[in-house]
């Protein structure tokens, strides 16, 4: 449904966005793009949705080229921008109205599809206020139905749940878990809540730099790092306390540091066996062990790697 | 679904937004409501001038009307651009001309809007406009294409300034420095020597010399322009200026958005 082939974006000053990215996304599939602020991943949806010109590369939604027929794939999907992308000062319905009408949707099913949607969503007694008075999860669950009153066959959604409270991310999220049941709605989303990666997609593309660096299902990254790891504070400085572990035969190719937190994925050896070590080692203030999360892959793929310094 | 149903939905958007703003429609109205209504009878006392006067200057107004309520109307591509609303646009399945041209159909219909109040408040003034349907077809052609190039001028700067202070800064130049060389007030050949020539290949001048000739049979600022003997020579002239400039602002304003809303 989405084939990305070296999609490449060079800002004006030479900065480039994104280094010749490739990726699918199969019909009915919940794809993410995952990384911090400026790995790429906004303008990777924004060439997706043809308001962003490529440099190069190619990229079909829905099997049409965004840069040889642009309208087509525009008219297959929908997206939901990061930021808030309202008329404030029209009312709910009339936004949703709006979008229908340039989507082309019969009058008749537009407002049979708007009576559905602002009822699955939680906004149909918002629908008649001015948008500008609805709360930020309220224009974003408006934001939601409003992409999906075309019936999309892609939905774009760039970080749909940034800057809400927990309450309202939390019942976002199971809305669109929801979408795609009894349709072979097509979802790619950004995000950089972890949590939302795992709870939702069936793949994620982790972005650093404008390149992607590591793409699998989210249990299949975890288990990359193995069953368990340790976290060490470190008192002095990390690479030399990662020597130090390496000369005493704990693996540390794969560690990775926030702060004077130095984290070390275990491979074959125990966690029992690697505190044992590093207690009698002292280079550590505390230590503890845990199974990984998505969060250390997302944390060794994008932060400070330490092996090759080590 | 015609394929201009999409221009259509977005002329309706710009009209719903633009009704809930009504200091939009009114104030560009409220200096040239002042020049027609104060300042040109007060002109008339001062300068011993007759009634002929106040209607030169009535459809001088017009001159300064039409650029600023286009003016005004290029803001709200900034504002589009602040709040977000022109990247949902852009994610449309619509040509992107259409974004512009479903901004200036309602630009268009404002302005229309505003040069009929004008009208009408003059007449109730008493001044008398001596036309006929040919007379109102000169008018209307010069206000309709003097409009679109002003609007396609309008929508270019909006996409090329990033804020609305900056727009508002560059508005008097636009909007009036013109309407004072262009022959609102004065005949262009009041004008020292080299302004007279400058002001022969403002837009302005001839949309303001045709509308003059169509509402009120005078074809000297036609003359003073071209210096033909034929009326309607001259006054087809002037609407091919006036076509040119609506038709070539037009063209700039699509591309230099295509080329600016797209990163």
């Amino acid at each position: 449904m989405i084939e990305v082939r070296q999609l490449r974006k060079v800002y004006p000053g030479d900065v480039e966005a994104v280094k010749g990215i490739d990726f699918e996304v199969a019909p009915g599939e919940i794809f993410g793009l995952l990384g911090p602020n400026g790995a790429g991943k906004s303008t990777t949806i924004g060439m997706l949705t043809t308001t962003i010109r490529p440099s190069g590369g190619t990229a079909r939604v829905g099997g049409f080229d965004v840069a040889e027929n642009p309208l087509a794939a525009r008219r297959v999907s929908s997206v939901v921008f990061q930021e808030p992308v309202v008329d404030r000062s029209l009312s709910g319905r009339t936004n949703l109205e709006l979008h229908a009408r340039l989507w082309r949707v019969e009058p008749g099913v537009a407002r049979q599809r708007i009576a559905e949607l602002s009822d699955a969503l939680g906004v149909a007694d918002l629908l008649d206020r001015a948008v500008g008075d609805y709360s930020g999860g309220e224009r974003r669950r408006l934001e939601i139905a409003r992409a999906l009153v075309s019936e999309p066959r892609v939905l774009f959604l760039d970080e749909p749940t940034v800057g809400l409270d927990p309450r309202i991310r939390h019942e976002l999220l199971e809305v669109i878990g929801r979408l795609r049941a009894g349709t072979d709605l097509t979802i790619l989303l950004t995000t950089h809540y972890l949590d939302e990666a795992e709870r939702l997609c069936d793949r994620i593309a982790v972005m650093h730099e404008g390149r992607i660096v590591a793409l699998d299902h989210p249990q299949r990254l975890r288990h990359e790092l193995g069953r368990e790891l340790v976290e060490l504070h470190v008192r002095d400085d990390l690479p030399a306390a990662l020597a130090v572990l390496r000369a005493h035969g704990i693996p540390a190719e794969d560690a990775f540091s926030v702060g004077s937190t130095l984290t070390v994925p275990l491979r074959d050896l125990s966690a029992g066996e690697a505190i044992a070590t590093i207690n009698d080692l002292g280079v550590a203030t505390a230590i503890s062990a845990r199974e990984p999360t998505l969060d250390d892959v997302y944390l060794r793929l994008t932060g400070d790697r330490l092996a090759p310094a080590a | 679904m015609t394929a201009l149903a999409p221009l259509a939905t977005l002329s309706r958007r710009r009209f719903q937004l633009t009704t809930r703003t009504p200091r939009e429609l009114l104030v560009p109205l409220v200096t040239p409501m002042l020049f027609a209504l104060v300042i040109a009878p007060a002109l008339k006392e001062a300068l011993h001038t007759g009634t002929a006067y106040e209607a030169f200057v009535a459809v001088g107004t017009v001159g300064l009307l039409v650029p600023l309520n286009t003016m005004f109307s290029g803001l709200s591509v900034i504002v589009d651009r602040e709040n977000g609303a022109q990247r949902e646009l852009l994610a449309a399945p619509v040509p992107r001309s259409f974004l512009v041209l479903g901004n200036l159909s309602v630009a268009l219909a404002v302005t229309a809007f505003q040069v009929v109040a004008l009208i009408l408040f003059a007449l109730a003034r008493g001044i008398d406009f001596h036309t006929g349907a040919a007379g109102l077809g000169w008018f209307v052609g010069a206000g309709v294409l003097f409009a679109i190039g002003m609007y396609g001028m309008a929508e270019t700067l909006a996409n090329r300034v990033p804020k609305q202070e900056e727009y508002i800064a560059r508005v008097p130049a636009i909007a009036i420095v013109p309407w004072f060389l262009a022959g609102a007030l004065f005949p262009i050949t009041a004008l020292p020597g080299f302004l007279t020539w400058v002001a022969r290949f403002l837009p302005l001048t001839h949309g303001l010399a045709l509308m003059r000739y169509g509402l009120l049979g005078d074809a000297s600022g036609l003359e003073h322009i071209w210096s033909m003997g034929s009326n309607t020579a001259m006054a087809a002239l002037s609407l091919g200026v006036v076509a040119v400039f609506a038709a070539a602002l037009t063209a700039v304003s699509i591309r230099v958005f295509a080329r600016t809303a797209l990163r």
